[in-house]
């Protein structure tokens, strides 16, 4: 039991971290925020930025703008985006939807194929099957993902010509979203899997080398069955902390593939706000990020002591 | 003396027969030297020097076997020249952040206690920060220089090298020889560093070539968007202008394939190596003991 | 139609997961992967072939005009996005335009009258407009959005800050008084558009209103809706509109956040052109286009131009013979081929653009390192030590700051190069717009490259002055030059009304710029811009290319 609350006292603390973080360092990036909004139009003058200035609360203290800071965040509110035009907390939700959608499904598709394959691969090393398709994720493991997600949509989409080049949908209809999604999620499902592979077939060899296995053998199991009964769960244990983390930043979306495929994303909208300096954007973004991570890492944690044994009994 | 040489000699006999059970990882062990070698003789072995301009845009031909840039730059000799900012970065962030996370590890995990407390609370805060955005954000804040994207990188990535070196650590400090030889007095940073770090090392070895990988891919990718040095001739910067400058519209696949095709194959042959190292860590304890002759104190039980 | 696919989609669906779930005997399990990896590969080309043909189908039934545009709106406001605010130029058309010649003429204000001293202005409005909702458009719109816009518009806060009264003269009249003259307040008014009052009487906060539905408009077109994650804005024929009727039943503007992928479905045939404010179409994808035969290219001289500019106060480029030199060491033909492929002209020293009134012919910027070198030791900098690079008259080497961001970097390695020929080091620092706009509003630099857009050159005493006049700052521009007789020229240009007086000042700026050198340009681009061979009747304005209300009146679907 006091482990347990070792372990909450560390995540609050890591939370509570994360969040302050979450406040200095935008403010540590250097240029003047109010510049960006004008961008390379010259008509207006500095009074005009002055005034802008203050609308913003940039002109009141830094201690001050971090009390008010743990208050909203309290509140839930995420603070209003100039940039945008609108409350951040309305431009996350909007954007977060579709992320989740695109990325989730391709942490999932990846993990699933990734496992699959990969303890098929690490199981039955030597045949060909296996060396196949070792060679095919490493491949995809090693190749620059924006190169391979231009090429997919060079390929797939124009000069075959049978997916859109651009956009989540283009009537609302299901089908037609579905159309559009599966080109970026293909790519995307490709990366995760690949690493997934890689992982899960090491982590099999090495089991491979355990005793139990053997006894599982001798005990009557088909290969088969040990290996869908043991030794697939227990390689899985590396795997599952990787794949919480995936979960956990799934809000920080797919950068490259939402620009290649005109999406809008939280990884171009991160990425917009860097550029932009557009602080609220930034926070919120993190906060949700960051909440995202510490229940994705808790819910790893448990999902581990339920999954192995040696965990749970350690306490 | 006589006896060290054919130690020697016979580790690097056991890594190749060791290799040799993965074929695969031996190939890749030879295409990681030849890019070594490129990276290493690039002004010896690129047609052209660097900042040599001819007519823009052309296809490849017998002058230029790769045809020009738009700034009429020979390719293949940017390729050439690319392989070194591209391996360097890799090279140097992997370096730093497996460096780092080999002193933090052996830290925490021989001192224990509240040190190691901090140590992992402060890890765990790393490993929570999402890394793209961070990275962007810094790209953006100082950019002109990679050796910035090294720093950043490699300030990041340090944390899954701790958790590896930090459990090895944990194994080791309960064996016989750590606890006889402090009984026998020896500081506890000696023993740190003499004793425990020797057997640390091997298991960070693939760590530190996955990092390099990735950091190779990272950095072309932060060019990419734009966030590289422009001046740096890296791959990532080759298909960045490649994109930019109109090689793609063109279909100038002669411009932007080379250079991913050689972070492909250079990221794979690392990861090749790396697979045979993963599967036999243990066996690679005596291959080493014979390749470095100060690890020859080495015991196991 | 979407239904019936839809029904399709569903029934073969549902018809496989029973084919698959069955069994059927003696089958062995390779064979059962079999039959049902096919099936669904049947499946999966049925539905794609199906999609595909729902958007073709789609786009036949009517003519809708299809725009592709790289630059992003980031939120359906149309008040407050900049992007947005550009397109609905077409539906809420503001005052004034700037006409093919290059004049300030009347778009929704039929006559422009001002007092003598230009603090007063009276613009009369034309009668004929109607809102797409069924309202008359009146002045009194007008007056509302001109005190809304100066209210809430922070970029337009010179309106809250100086307007005395506003008011209706009669029914179409609205004349606003100021506290102070602003010479070219027609200028300003091209680019503020109109809103409904008895909409946005309502809103009292416009920065923050977002409104992804009917907009309303009152011009031939009026956004009809905004799907930011389709990435398209479509506009639906105005049914009140009374002026000439277009020949497109609506529009539609495709948004892409890649121009490579934006020219890939320009060529694919999903879009059918392409338009960026003040931008050409990317000289790069211009051959590839060329090539499918189903484009035409209209090129026109481009009022913005890219050129360097300098630092007049401190380091060697205070020093007027250096910044000659300087100007004699660019290979301009060179940097034309390799930053804009050609599509231009090598500039003269007068700056100004021959596509801009007002245009006087000055020497021709010539490449000539010779002369470049001849002048540089006439003026006594020598290479006393020998390492290949000049030192100044005191002893110091040189070595020249300069400034560029990153979508200039080519140029940026050019200028290093030109400048090394004849001597001159040259340490190049790549910044993104925000330490850009810093070193620039400290001077922190030797030689600058920027570029300049249509509506910069019109801006202040208009022939780019707003770049120059030490007196204006912002994020543009450089304000580097304080020379009183400069300063003078600008201040005749702006009080001055006469169209034959203006015309001698134009000429007397384009010598200041010859003589004083304070910027050189280095080239001057076209903007060129694919048109589908299938629509004609395109007309193109200085400020907005072809986004412009005679065009999209005129274009029509030739077969």
């Amino acid at each position: 039991m006091p482990v347990f609350y070792k372990k909450a006292l560390r995540y609050a603390l890591t939370l509570i971290t994360i969040i302050s973080l979450n406040f200095f360092i935008p403010r540590l990036m250097p240029g003047d925020p109010v510049i960006n909004l004008a961008g390379e139009e010259i008509s207006f003058n500095e009074d005009q930025i002055e005034i802008i200035r203050k609308e913003m609360g940039l002109t009141k203290p830094l201690g001050l703008q971090y009390l008010n800071y743990w208050k909203d965040i309290l509140q839930l509110k995420l603070g209003y985006s100039y940039h945008f035009h609108q409350e951040v907390s309305r431009l996350l939700f909007g954007r977060m939807q579709w992320t989740l959608l695109l990325v989730g499904l391709s942490v999932v598709f990846g993990a699933f194929i990734g496992a699959f394959f990969g303890s098929r691969a690490g199981w039955r090393s030597g045949r060909f099957g296996s060396r196949l398709s070792t060679s095919l994720f490493l491949f995809f493991y090693s190749v620059p993902p924006f190169f391979m997600a231009i090429l997919f949509l060079y390929f797939f989409a124009f000069k075959l010509g049978i997916f859109p080049l651009k956009g989540y949908y283009r009537t609302g209809t299901l089908p037609d979203i579905i159309w559009h999604l599966v080109l970026p999620v293909l790519v995307l499902t490709l990366f995760t899997s690949a690493r997934n592979f890689v992982i899960m077939r090491g982590s099999v060899l090495q089991e491979k080398n355990r005793l139990y296995p053997l006894f599982a053998r001798a005990k009557g199991l088909s290969d088969k069955q040990v290996l869908n009964r043991h030794v697939f769960w227990n390689a899985s244990l590396p795997l599952i902390t990787l794949i919480a983390l995936d979960f956990g930043f799934i809000f920080s979306g797919a950068l490259f593939i939402e620009i290649v495929f005109s999406m809008n994303g939280m990884g171009t909208l991160i990425y917009d706000s860097i550029k932009a300096l557009d602080y609220p954007v930034l926070q919120g973004a993190f906060l949700v990020i960051a909440l995202m991570v510490v229940s994705a890492n808790i819910l790893a944690d448990i999902t581990y002591s339920l999954v192995d044994p040696r965990v749970r009994h350690q306490r | 003396m006589k006896q060290k040489a054919p130690s020697r000699f016979k580790g690097l006999m056991k890594f190749d027969q060791e290799a040799g059970r993965f074929p695969a990882s031996r190939a890749g062990m030879i295409v990681f030297m030849i890019f070594l070698f490129i990276a290493l003789f690039a002004g010896i072995l690129a047609p052209y020097g660097p900042n040599e301009r001819f007519a823009p845009f052309e296809s490849p031909s017998h002058s230029h076997f790769l045809g020009t840039n738009d700034m009429g730059h020979d390719i293949l000799t940017e390729l050439i020249y690319g392989s070194r900012v591209s391996l360097l970065v890799g090279i140097l962030t992997a370096c730093l952040a497996t460096g780092l996370g080999l002193v933090i590890g052996l830290v925490s995990g021989y001192f224990r206690g509240i040190t190691d407390e901090v140590l992992m609370a402060v890890t765990d805060i790393f490993l929570m920060i999402p890394r793209i955005p961070l990275v962007i954000i810094c790209a953006v804040f100082l950019r002109s220089s990679y050796w910035l994207i090294i720093l950043v990188l490699g300030l990041l990535w340090w944390t899954t090298t701790v958790r590896i070196v930090r459990s090895k650590v944990l194994q080791i400090r309960e064996m016989g020889f750590i606890v006889s030889a402090e009984t026998l007095g020896f500081s506890k940073f000696h023993i740190l560093f003499s004793e425990i770090l020797p057997n640390t090392v091997f298991v960070i070895i693939p760590k530190f070539m996955l990092t390099v990988a990735s950091a190779m891919i990272a950095e072309a990718s932060l060019s990419f968007l734009g966030l590289g040095d422009p001046s740096s001739k890296s791959w990532g910067m080759m298909i960045r202008y490649a994109f930019e400058r109109g090689g793609f519209i063109r279909d100038m696949w002669w411009w932007y394939i080379p250079p991913g095709l050689c972070i492909t194959v250079c990221v794979l042959s690392i990861v090749l190596m790396s697979f045979s190292l993963e599967n036999s860590v243990d066996r690679f304890t005596d291959i080493f003991r014979g390749l470095i002759p100060s690890f020859t104190r080495m015991r196991r039980d | 139609m979407e239904k019936i696919c839809l029904l399709y989609w569903l029934t073969s669906f549902l018809i496989q997961t029973l084919v698959q779930a069955g069994n059927f005997s003696r089958e062995t399990k390779k064979l059962k992967m079999k039959r049902i990896f096919i099936s669904l590969m049947i499946f999966l080309a049925v539905f794609l072939s199906m999609n595909a043909a729902a958007s073709r189908e789609r786009e036949s039934k009517q003519t809708i005009l299809r725009i592709g545009t790289p630059q992003e709106v980031k939120s359906p406001n149309v008040f407050g996005d900049y992007n947005l605010s550009i397109f609905i130029k077409i539906s809420n058309p503001p005052l004034m335009k700037i006409d093919s010649q290059g004049h300030i003429t009347g778009l929704t204000a039929s006559k422009v009258q001002m007092s003598q001293d230009f603090t007063e202005w009276i613009f009369t409005i034309r009668d004929d407009f109607w809102w797409s909702d069924g309202t008359k458009f009146s002045a009194e719109d007008v007056l509302f959005s001109i005190v809304y816009t100066g209210k809430h518009y922070p970029y337009a806060a010179w309106i809250k800050n100086t307007l005395e009264s506003a008011a209706l003269v009669d029914e179409n009249t609205v004349r606003i008084k100021f506290s102070r003259p602003y010479t070219r307040l027609d200028l300003e008014f091209t680019s503020y558009n109109i809103f409904p009052k008895h909409i946005y009487e309502d809103i009292p906060d416009p920065m923050n209103h977002l409104n992804s539905g009917e907009n309303i408009g009152f011009g031939p077109f009026f956004i009809q809706n905004i799907d930011l994650n389709a990435g398209v804005i479509c506009f639906s024929r105005n049914p009140y509109w009374q002026g000439r009727q277009s020949h497109i039943n609506g529009f539609e503007i495709h948004i892409y956040k890649n121009t490579d992928i934006l020219s890939l479905a320009l060529e694919k045939g999903d879009v059918d052109t392409y338009y960026k404010y003040a931008s050409s179409y990317p000289y790069a994808n211009i051959e590839r286009l060329k090539k499918t035969n189903k484009f035409d290219f209209s090129t026109k001289l481009n009022i913005g131009l890219v050129f360097m500019a300098f630092n007049l106060k401190q380091g060697a480029t205070a020093d007027l013979d250096f910044r000659k030199a300087l100007s004699y060491a660019v290979d301009y033909d060179e940097i034309l081929l390799l930053d804009a492929l050609g599509f231009g002209k090598n500039p003269d020293r007068g700056f100004v653009p021959p596509s801009m009134a007002g245009y006087t012919e000055s020497e021709d910027l010539e490449y000539d390192p010779d002369r470049a070198r001849r002048i540089l030791s006439d003026a006594g900098y020598a290479d006393r030590d020998a390492d290949g690079f000049l030192e100044d008259r005191k002893g110091q080497e040189i070595s020249l700051s300069l400034l560029v961001r990153d979508d200039w970097a080519r140029i940026g390695e050019l200028l290093e190069n030109y400048f090394a020929q004849i001597g001159i080091k040259t340490a190049v620092r790549f910044l993104d717009l925000n330490s850009w706009v810093a070193a620039k509003d400290h001077y922190d630099y030797d030689v600058l490259v920027a570029r300049s857009t249509p509506w910069g050159m019109f801006m202040h005493a208009n022939w780019g002055t707003g770049y120059f006049d030490s007196r204006r700052t912002g994020q543009g521009v450089l304000h580097n030059v304080d020379d009183p007789s400069f300063l003078k020229l600008c201040d005749e240009i702006l009080a001055s009304g006469d169209p034959q007086k203006l015309k001698d000042l134009a000429r007397s700026v384009q010598r200041y710029y010859a003589e004083k050198i304070p910027a050189v340009a280095l080239y001057w681009n076209e903007i060129v811009t694919p048109l589908k061979k299938e629509f004609s009747g395109w007309k193109h304005s200085p400020l907005y290319g072809i986004y412009n209300i005679d065009s999209f009146i005129s274009v029509r679907k030739t077969e």
